[in-house]
């Protein structure tokens, strides 16, 4: 079965990424053969002073495909993690959605674009939760992290959300490499400017400093631009990113 | 001018660069003893040494940060 695990609110000022509660929540589940896990997303949700953030209101998401005798054990795992590793005066929340057991995948994906327009309450993200029948629980502090947990699945569902954590090595910065090398590479799966055109396979790009990719339709993306009458294409940068 | 705004009702400055002022938001970052580059996923600036990338700016809203450090 496929799963999304979305996680939020791991980490305080001082200490602790929810990006690395995330990855070692993978490593559980890989290193137990409960399953394989894919591409972890950062997703925003909404800035707001009355919202009790740490620094920038995102939560995390993956999916992974396991068997159905492992949902109760990774889900006792991953809230176990979420307890020991979570930065002292942090807020975590856990979110697992199998996807052959969600009721109603549209409501949860418009509760995700809700959270980036208004300030939700936890209630409200419970609620939702018990309808749809996904797991959602809190793991310390306030468990204010329990509406960004849910939030995160519902955007990695609308496959048009969130940036892949980590950064892509592809060759030097400054390299020019055609779209097939960096189809070839496995760690992308469409080359786009940033107005939507997709690049054929014989098109260049100037690699960046730093590569990102970005969910849209369904796929892992590089972005790329190119200023008007330049004939490079060249890797988005993160302030070029940053509503992703 | 003052690279910051008066203190907000919870004691906070907002930086008055908004939240492309690459230049000024270097330079203060460049001079300051509270700096910690913040986890590589919310990073902003291309120069890594900038109150754009600093693990104590919280942003507001999608055109300011406050300074937690002031």
């Amino acid at each position: 079965m496929k799963i999304y695990v979305g996680i939020d609110d791991t980490d305080s000022i001082e200490q602790g990424a929810t990006g690395e509660t995330a990855k070692q929540i993978i490593r559980i589940i890989e290193e137990r053969r409960w399953g394989n896990c894919q591409g972890l997303t950062r997703h925003q949700l909404l800035l707001h002073p009355d919202i009790a953030y740490t620094s920038h209101n995102s939560s995390m998401c993956f999916t992974a495909e396991i068997e159905t005798a492992s949902l109760e054990p990774l889900i006792e795992a991953a809230a176990g993690c979420l307890e020991r590793d979570s930065a002292p005066g942090s807020d975590p929340g856990l979110c697992v959605a199998a996807e052959e057991q969600l009721r109603d995948v549209e409501s949860l994906i418009a509760y995700g674009y809700e959270t980036k327009k208004r300030i939700i309450t936890k209630g409200e993200a419970y609620e939702l939760a018990g309808k749809l029948g996904v797991h959602l629980s809190e793991h310390g502090g306030a468990g204010i992290g329990v509406i960004g947990a849910l939030a995160g699945v519902g955007l990695r569902m609308t496959n048009n959300d969130g940036r892949f954590q980590g950064r892509l090595e592809l060759k030097v910065p400054g390299a020019i490499i055609n779209v097939t090398e960096i189809l070839c590479s496995n760690l992308v799966e469409r080359v786009q400017s940033v107005n939507g055109y997709v690049l054929n396979k014989n098109e260049e790009v100037r690699l960046g400093h730093k590569l990102k990719t970005v969910l849209l339709g369904g796929k892992r993306t590089l972005l790329v631009y190119r200023r008007e009458g330049a004939l490079v294409w060249k890797t988005c940068t993160n302030a070029h990113l940053e509503h992703y | 001018m003052d690279d910051w705004i008066k203190k907000n009702k919870r004691g906070q400055v907002r930086f008055r660069g908004g939240s492309h002022d690459w230049l000024l938001a270097a330079g203060i970052a460049g001079n300051c003893t509270h700096f910690v580059l913040d986890d590589e996923d919310e990073l902003l600036a291309e120069e890594e040494r900038s109150c754009y990338n600093c693990r104590f700016r919280r942003w507001i809203d999608h055109y300011s940060f406050v300074c937690m450090k002031r």
